[in-house]
């Protein structure tokens, strides 16, 4: 019985010895929280932006870290689904105790967490999400966007289609919040800029149509003169490859967001159709900067891969991180919510700016058309038309009219 | 805005033809279900997982064998064989084991594999999108009465009939399908004449599970092959099933006949609404004859 005893409090003992060995450890670390869809088709972005993230954070780190600690991170998996993301920003808040957090790819995700954010008075960075809303209508002190919104998309879309010739348009594209965002934000505004574009018709599928093919002979058979296609994710690369197959883009050309982008072109391989209009705020061989080369150059020695606008993303998210903790001089959570608002960094992109009133990302965008070039086995985007970020950026007037409301 | 004024007649007949091609791939892999269904009747909820798995092998089977035609007709013909090998083992591992339980224990059974394949898929073949070109001879479009028609899709037009007319053949002409029939009917009066029924099932159980990979292995040109597409598949292939008639292959010809085809002409009558029209179609097929149009074997 005795022996038991002794037992008993030696474990206690030692329990309690490595719990406080952990939370002392734990003193030198600055801990993020990232939660993003990990599960499922969307988490090949995700992953993208993780691997991004962690390039540049190992440099961070090897430099020493930011005031003197270093930058670790824990990540839950919001497998796509709200209730899922917010138990999880929840979690890491009061048993992680992380001191900012970032994600998601799921708009509603990333608004939901944002207001979570708001309360708790955790800065949050949305890597992915892309609805307006987020720096938008919902925005507040506390919520930062990593990246474009369908807001800017639409007005660099407009503005590279307004100097084509085409009137009539027909649009088409996934039945869900992104894809009438993305078309409504992108007609609004070039109908703004070309007062006497058409509109011939719509077609609107389900998100995860396996075959677009009898979606295209329907629009080809009423003759547009372009068509914008709303499609995100998973739903761009089956679109495309219907479009190569029913000779779609040599009869219309057609508009497709992401229709540039690595994360489409690359598993489409020698199957994506040509002279396919795209806007992209990354390609990993445009700018040709030395420091986009060398950012593609570590990328690709690390992961075996070229890496994508995620990974781009990921990679200055980390160093606003750093670069917001060492203007704040310290880790606490209120400081460096202050700090990151207004800041500009280096990127392989140039110079990226967080908007001090709304907290978005100023990104430029780059329009390209899709083209076979030797030494790729994938299509890459030519032709390439930069718009810079002032000219895409939400009009800060719109967004207090929309906050007061 | 006017959504009537651009159909002609030549759009109309292309879109129904679109619409047939796509519609043999859902009579495949739903006549698959309903063989199973009616004969073993196993609501098999993991039909639409071994579609994928018969897609991911096409693809992998086809890039290890080179992008040539060879390949993606060798890949055509392997894939669905190594589905029928997965699904006898299963069969014979797990599933003769269960017959006698009740339809509910069977369904969550299926449940689990399907969860169980889909994390295999995601273990084997990650997150990323793939991608498999149609042979040379298939790519591109032709063009029928001045509409570009995809040459892969005309091959979808050709494979129908053909796998039609297999299973007719197999139901009503082979033994095993005799038998098969029917075990559906009544399995205790055929196993009471001396007929070994495990093996029955375990036979239509792979022949079922076939023709899902044959169905996975045929879509692959056509579309992006990634996790998710067995969610889509499974959840059309019951409702073909239940408006055709639950174990009725013919019913399942019947039904994707329907739900193919108000599917492509919807798109072109009224596209900004196009996703409702299979959907109102079943609605109104299970008003008038809520056991489904031919003679189920439930």
């Amino acid at each position: 019985m005795r022996k038991g005893l002794a037992m008993f409090v030696a474990v206690v003992v030692s329990v309690m010895f490595l719990v406080s060995s952990v939370s002392s450890f734990a003193a030198d670390e600055i801990k993020v929280g990232i939660i993003d869809t990990y599960s499922g088709p969307p988490s090949s972005y995700a992953l993208d932006v993780l691997d991004g993230f962690k390039l540049a954070l190992n440099k961070i780190n090897a430099d020493g870290g930011v005031v003197g600690k270093k930058i670790v991170f824990v990540t839950r998996d919001d497998k796509f689904k709200v209730d899922l993301g917010l138990t999880a920003a929840k979690e890491l808040i009061m048993r992680e105790n992380v001191t900012i957090l970032m994600g998601t790819i799921n708009s509603a995700v990333s608004l939901a967490v944002s207001d979570l954010a708001k309360k708790e008075k955790i800065p949050f960075l949305v890597t992915y999400g892309k609805s307006s809303n987020i720096t938008g209508a919902k925005g507040h002190k506390y919520v930062f966007s990593m990246n474009e919104n369908t807001e800017m998309i639409g007005k660099a879309a407009a503005i590279g289609l307004a100097k084509r010739p085409f009137v009539n348009y027909w649009i088409a594209g996934d039945d869900y919040e992104y894809g009438h965002a993305i078309a409504d934000a992108v007609w609004n505004h070039l109908k703004k800029i070309k007062p006497d574009v058409q509109l011939m018709g719509q077609s609107w599928w389900k998100v995860g149509e396996p075959d677009f093919t009898p979606y295209i002979t329907s629009i080809l058979s009423s003759k547009p003169d372009a068509v914008i296609v709303a499609t995100g994710g998973a739903g761009c690369i089956p679109f495309l490859k219907a479009a190569k197959n029913t000779g779609f883009t040599s009869k219309v050309p057609i508009y497709m967001h992401t229709g540039t982008e690595l994360s489409t072109l690359r598993p489409l391989g020698l199957d994506a159709p040509e002279g396919v209009i795209g806007t992209s705020n990354y390609y990993f061989y445009y700018p040709e900067t030395p420091e986009n080369k060398i950012f593609v150059e570590e990328f690709k020695k690390a992961y075996g891969r070229y890496p994508s606008f995620g990974s781009l993303i990921g990679l200055y998210t980390a160093n606003f991180i750093a670069k917001a903790f060492e203007k704040a001089g310290k880790v606490d959570s209120e400081k460096f919510a202050e700090a990151l608002s207004g800041l500009t960094i280096d990127s392989p992109v140039g110079k990226l700016t967080v908007r001090e009133f709304d907290n978005q990302v100023m990104l430029p965008m780059f329009m390209g058309v899709t083209k076979k070039a030797p030494g790729f086995d994938f299509l890459i985007a030519t032709d390439i038309v930069t718009i810079p970020a002032d000219e895409l950026m939400p009009s800060i007037e719109n967004i207090k009219t929309i906050r007061e409301k | 805005m006017d959504f009537s004024t651009s159909i002609t007649l030549n759009g109309l007949i292309q879109q129904f033809l679109i619409g047939l091609s796509r519609t043999t791939i859902l009579f495949i892999v739903s006549s698959g279900l309903s063989l199973v269904l009616g004969v073993l009747r196993i609501p098999n909820v993991a039909h639409g997982s071994l579609y994928m798995l018969g897609a991911f092998l096409c693809y992998t089977i086809a890039s290890f064998l080179g992008a040539s035609s060879l390949g993606f007709w060798l890949a055509i013909l392997l894939a669905p064989l190594v589905v029928a090998l997965v699904s006898l083992a299963v069969e014979r591992g797990l599933f003769c084991h269960l017959y006698d339980r009740e339809h509910l224990m069977l369904l969550l059974f299926t449940f689990a594999l399907m969860l169980i394949f889909g994390d295999v898929v995601k273990a084997v073949w990650g997150s990323e999108y793939r991608s498999l070109s149609p042979p040379e001879v298939f790519q591109g479009s032709l063009s029928i009465l001045g509409m570009p028609f995809p040459k892969y899709n005309l091959f979808l037009l050709c494979a129908g009939p053909v796998v039609a007319f297999a299973l007719w053949f197999l139901t009503q002409k082979t033994k095993i399908g005799k038998i098969a029939r029917a075990a559906a009917v009544d399995r205790d009066m055929v196993a009471a004449v001396g007929i070994n029924v495990s093996w029955v099932f375990a036979s239509v159980f792979v022949i079922g599970c076939y023709l899902a990979g044959l169905g996975g292995a045929l879509v692959a040109p056509t579309q992006n092959i990634s996790q998710g597409m067995d969610h889509t598949i499974i959840m059309e292939a019951f409702l073909i099933v239940i408006i055709g008639g639950l174990g009725n292959v013919w019913g399942a010809l019947l039904g994707a006949l329907i739900f193919g085809l108000t599917a492509s002409m919807g798109i072109l009558v009224w596209p900004q609404f196009s996703i409702v029209f299979p959907y109102a179609a079943v609605v109104i097929v299970l008003v008038f004859r809520p056991k489904g149009l031919l003679k189920a074997t439930w």
